[in-house]
């Protein structure tokens, strides 16, 4: 059926540590659409992806591309069946101008000059309306260009499908437009366009047909027109939640820690939050869902010390520690526990150097002596407290498992009672008990007067622990509430940019 | 404390380790071997005088061990940082000359000995602000101010602080500011071995007992977690550069203080001992307590070769291929856990 | 006023010679550069290319054409050494650079001991015949090395080839993902720089010095890093870098024949690596590095 422009049938993606990530999924593509593949983070959306364009090998399952049946062996082949992939990040030379990078992909294909590469470039601009400037340097161009240069790569490589992975995440609502009003045109063209996102506004504007994957199955496909903002929500996230950890009714104190119109950039100097405020109150778990990339990571860094404020205050028991270096606001009790353990933890440095990482300075004898007797007690008190398994304290820190190494990582912050932690990804990467465990822990300390923010882009995490949720998007606080206030749809709509009340 | 050094490691490290030194070892041997039999000479013989040479004089091998110990501190401590601090050698020429012109002018042999770790501490510091305020390569700055010390010490030696009796010789240390030679149950030893050790165990303190050795290390391993824990990895590059070059410093200093007493004009006794730190370094891998037994056994391969060309007449600079053949082999670590890892895997599949 | 137009001649045309091996060692790591390779060894390799090249010109009694092949060759070989480390072995490119100095150092007076029993220096061998400019003299290899940094610069910067080359010391994962093989394309850029510095290696031994000693590099083959750096990895700006830093060398040999303290000649010695020290600072932080240098590419 050369209708068809992909056909994926019983995807299996097994992993060889026992992740499952795609289980018996399909997935059609009709010649000529945009077709929306839409999915929480882990849903297996990229996954399932980076199979159609030959990066994995799918562990079982088979693929035909315009009826004819392909098993890729790199993504080169999937180019030469007409397959064209655009990432989230770039394969762009940065100091390279457009030209140039359009003339390093192409010439390994075949053989060509400049200035033919030139004149097919301006051809396709002229064609699909995509306004790129062929000789600037790529790393002086804005990311919606530099995404239109990469798409204008995929055409030049007469690909007739274009996969784009999240690729409003990285564009301003003008880029997005634009971007829009390319796919149209390239749709116009007879291009076929699989769209990736989370983003159920986008996905109800531009798409024509909507797969909805989770947790590794596909859970519906549909017109996009015989579906609302509503259905996709519930196909997304609803699932039966069981909310298996009791826990008490939280009594919250007074409030700890005040953030006013908070604004903070990120690495590429765009603003990652734009004044957001809160507070958060002895005793409670303040969670923030959200879909990566939303700005949680930024926001979280400068509370912490770690990244700069550009406007805004961060106030703790009355006293302003905006700006302050991170040891100062560990001292005065805020601590952080970073989503990454490459950023917490030094992995070749041992267990008793890596507890006592964040607040060497209480460690310290006169002149600057590292106190290591107390140092082993502190640590054997958190291995004790947090049962890490380890063959010892001086065991280097990358011997230990993932679950174990995120034990240290929250155990050291947690021993010393800070006033507030801020938790981010607590249980990301880790096994069913190790989860179960943090979970436990973050509540016991709820109940003791700790006051919590956690960052999770795990639903299930955020409404089992949250005593209030707040849903973060784009850099912005959707909403604030009790979990009881949210309907799952809800929080998905919140969670994809709509705004209900 | 050698407890506590072996506990932390498992015993793949271990093998890791001992594979990477031997196979040097191995390599370089095999190729000096090689070498002495194209050149005609006997290479069982020549092989056994080069590695046994240098037990001859066990005083004379541990005091030229002194010096590359300290050099090898050089280099190895600023690498814990991420520099490459291949400036010992001047850092060591200068140590020498302000060790020998304090000496001279105060007759103080403490005062001595500090002035020329200063001096390498200071040339160290140099380098490495113009790493990190105007990112100059270290490597470059490092050889243009070893070339630039070089001459400069040689020309001060031979127009301004020559002995009058011996013109190859700079003025002599007066002898209430040298360190001397102890009796040690019949054998004679230079106190300037003990001492060096002393400050091996001091390096090793400094780098894992104090809150800057732990900055140094934190912030060679990863920059972004020291961030994230309040270090500053640009200090721990400056600090650990600088004292890169105070032991080098130190090292120059023990020579002229502790063994030469004079420099000589052509700098022979002080000549190339940088670059050998830099070997001792790295099979020591980057430890204090390694590079005392790699400081020995590189120190034994020189004094080896001299012998060799004594008995055998074959040119003793089979010594220093051997070395470089041994520093090129442990540029591979990678290469040596790729096999390891290949092994492993095959155990496991198969 | 003519002796100092006579003595200002006399040192450009000094330093016309002192600058070849700045230029030619220069060219030939930029272009190993700007494929994302660092190789401080060319120090090492002008020291044995020079060895080399010297041996087989006395033997063969003057043969110039075989002791440069020779040369050249013996730059080759070790840059393929050095290349198979820095790419396929991954293994760490300015520790085998260093061991390669240091085992150049090594062989230089073993050789000299061996063949020609001396510590010193070998016999003068024939030299290449010289180009007359007037009074003076010139080396065809100077302008051959002329001409190389111009091929040198319109390859890198001109072609398709030289492209796909300096994406692998831009970013290789971005290049690995358009088809580049990056490896491969790195041991051939460090092999063919290599061989450059091989040339230049010939050049010192049969060309200026006209015989080998165990310091006929001198640090000349870092002053010629220092150069590619300062000339922002560009041969056409590493032309004037090396006549820059030739003429200091120049300089110091001028004033050490002129000066009448001969003591002073040390001092006038430190001239080149002082002025390359101070030039290299000022202009270092304007320059852009090929942001991938140095670092073995791992593909994932």
């Amino acid at each position: 059926m050369s209708e068809l422009a992909i056909e994926m049938k019983g995807i299996w993606k097994v992993y060889p540590d026992g992740t499952v990530a795609l289980r018996g999924v399909d997935f059609t593509v009709r010649k000529g659409e945009i077709h929306g593949l839409l999915g929480e983070n882990g849903a297996g959306k990229t996954t399932l992806m980076r199979i159609l364009y030959g990066e994995i090998k799918p562990s079982k399952g088979t693929i035909r591309v315009f009826g004819k049946k392909v098993s890729f062996r790199g993504p080169w082949d999937a180019i030469r069946e007409g397959i064209g992939m655009v990432y989230q990040h770039f394969s762009l030379v940065p100091s390279f101008t457009v030209l140039e990078n359009l003339f390093l992909s192409l010439s390994t294909l075949e053989k060509v000059t400049m200035s033919e590469v030139r004149r097919r470039a301006e051809k396709i601009i002229e064609t699909v309306g995509l306004k790129v400037p062929l000789d600037a340097k790529v790393e002086d161009l804005a990311v919606g260009v530099q995404q239109r240069v990469e798409i204008l790569k995929t055409l030049m490589r007469n690909a007739k499908i274009l996969i784009l992975d999240e690729p409003t995440s990285v564009l301003t609502p003008v880029e997005v437009e634009e971007l829009f009003k390319t796919l149209r045109k390239l749709k116009d063209l007879g291009i076929t366009v699989v769209f990736i996102s989370h983003k159920l506004k986008e996905i109800k504007r531009i798409t024509d047909r909507v797969t909805v994957l989770r947790k590794g199955k596909v859970v519906g496909v549909a017109e996009t027109k015989d579906v609302t903002e509503v259905d996709l929500a519930r196909m997304m996230v609803g699932r039966e939640v069981v909310f298996e950890l009791k826990k008490r009714e939280a009594k919250p104190g007074e409030v700890v820690l005040l953030v006013k119109d908070l604004w903070v950039k990120d690495d590429r100097g765009l603003d990652a939050v734009k004044g957001i405020s809160f507070e958060l109150r002895r005793g409670e778990i303040l969670g923030i869902a959200g879909v990566q990339g939303n700005g949680q990571r930024e926001l979280a860094e400068a509370l912490a010390g770690l990244r700069p404020v550009v406007k805004g205050r961060v106030i703790l028991e009355g006293e302003d520690i905006t700006n302050l270096p991170p040891y100062l606001i560990y001292r005065k009790g805020l601590s952080y526990i970073p989503d990454s353990r490459s950023v917490g933890l030094i992995l070749e440095l041992n267990v008793i150097s890596n507890s006592i990482l964040t607040r060497l300075k209480s460690f310290l004898g006169r002149s600057g002596r590292i106190l290591w007797g107390k140092a082993r007690e502190f640590t054997s008190s958190v291995i004790k407290k947090f049962n890490v398994i380890t063959e010892s304290l001086t065991t280097p820190m990358k011997y230990l498992s993932g679950g174990n190494q995120q034990k240290v990582m929250v155990g050291r912050e947690v021993i010393v009672r800070p006033k507030v932690i801020i938790a981010s990804e607590p249980t990301h990467g880790l096994d069913v008990s190790a989860t179960e465990y943090i979970r436990r822990l973050l509540i016991n300390l709820r109940d003791e007067g700790v006051a919590i923010l956690l960052i999770s882009t795990d639903l299930d995490e955020i409404l089992q622990l949250s005593d209030r949720i707040a849903v973060i998007y784009e850099g912005k606080i959707m909403a604030v509430g009790k979990p009881e206030e949210f309907t799952l749809e809800k929080l998905g709509l919140l969670m994809g940019g709509v705004k209900v009340d | 404390m050698i407890k506590s050094l072996i506990r932390g490691w498992r015993f793949s490290e271990y093998l890791t380790v001992a594979i990477e030194v031997s196979g040097s070892i191995a390599a370089g041997v095999g190729i000096a071997a090689l070498m002495l039999y194209l050149l005609g000479f006997d290479p069982g013989r020549g092989m056994a005088l080069l590695l046994g040479g240098g037990l001859t004089d066990p005083d004379y091998l541990l005091s030229r061990a002194t010096f590359i110990m300290m050099t090898g501190l050089a280099f190895s401590i600023p690498l814990l940082a991420g520099l490459f601090n291949i400036g010992g050698e001047g850092q060591m020429y200068l140590g020498g000359l302000v060790s020998l012109l304090t000496a001279i002018y105060t007759g103080n042999l403490l005062l001595a000995l500090l002035a020329g770790g200063i001096a390498g501490f200071a040339l160290g510091l140099l380098i490495a602000s113009l790493r990190v305020c105007r990112g100059v390569n270290e490597v470059i700055t490092a050889i243009m101010l070893n070339w630039t010390l070089y001459y400069i010490t040689i020309y001060l030696i031979t127009n301004t602080f020559y002995d009058p009796l011996a013109p190859h010789e700079s003025i002599k240390v007066p002898p209430q500011a040298r360190f001397g030679i102890m009796m040690l149950g019949g054998f004679k030893l230079h106190v300037i071995f003990p001492i060096a050790l002393i400050l091996i165990g001091l390096s090793y303190y400094i780098l894992y007992h104090t809150r800057l050795g732990f900055e140094i290390r934190a912030s060679g391993l990863s920059p972004k977690a020291a961030k994230y824990a309040g270090l500053n990895p640009k200090k721990a590059m400056l600090y650990s550069m600088g004292l890169g070059g105070f032991f080098a410093g130190l090292g120059g200093a023990f020579n002229v203080l502790g063994f030469t007493y004079y420099i000589d004009t052509l700098l022979t006794t002080m000549f190339g001992m940088g670059f050998d730190g830099i070997g001792v370094a790295l099979m020591g891998r980057n430890h204090p307590i390694g590079i005392v037994f790699s400081s020995i056994f590189f120190s034994m391969l020189i004094l080896g070769g001299q012998s060799m060309q004594m008995e055998l007449n074959a040119p003793k600079e089979v010594a220093d291929a051997l070395s470089g053949i041994i520093i090129i082999a442990l540029a591979l670590p990678q290469a040596y856990r790729m096999v390891i890892s290949y092994i492993r895997t095959k155990r496991m599949i198969g | 006023m003519n002796g100092l137009i006579e003595s200002a001649l006399d040192l450009i045309f000094l330093a016309f010679t002192s600058m070849v091996p700045l230029l030619l060692g220069a060219t030939g790591e930029i272009i190993t550069e700007k494929s994302g390779v660092v190789n401080i060894g060319i120090e090492g390799i002008f020291l044995l290319s020079a060895l080399t090249s010297t041996i087989v010109d006395y033997f063969t009694g003057g043969n110039i054409l075989a002791s440069i092949a020779i040369g050249v060759l013996t730059g080759t070989l070790i840059g393929l050494l050095h290349g198979l480390i820095s790419t396929y072995l991954r293994g760490d490119q300015i520790v085998a650079g260093v061991g390669v100095n240091v085992f150049a150092y090594g062989m230089a007076v073993i050789a000299l001991v061996t063949i020609w029993g001396t510590f010193g220096n070998s016999p003068t061998v024939p030299k290449i015949p010289k180009i007359k400019v007037g009074e003076y003299v010139v080396s065809p290899i100077f302008i051959l090395s002329i001409l190389i940094a111009v091929g040198a610069w319109y390859f890198l910067y001109r072609t398709g080839l030289g492209l796909r080359l300096r994406s692998c010391g831009e970013d290789p994962r971005a290049a690995e993902a358009m088809g580049v093989k990056v490896l491969r394309v790195r041991l051939l850029a460090t092999v063919l720089g290599a061989s450059l510095a091989g040339l230049d290696g010939a050049y010192l031994a049969i060309d200026w010095v006209g015989q080998f000693t165990k310091e006929i590099s001198a640090g000349r083959g870092f002053i010629a890093l220092a150069n590619v750096a300062f000339s922002n990895w560009n041969p056409l700006t590493a032309s004037a870098g090396a006549f820059i830093f030739g003429f200091f060398d120049a300089l110091a040999i001028h004033l050490s024949i002129v000066s009448l303290q001969p003591a002073l000649a040390y001092l006038f010695k430190i001239i080149p690596y002082v002025g390359t020290l101070a030039v290299v600072s000022v202009f270092f932080k304007r320059t852009r590095i090929p942001s991938a240098l140095g670092k073995p590419y791992i593909k994932e």
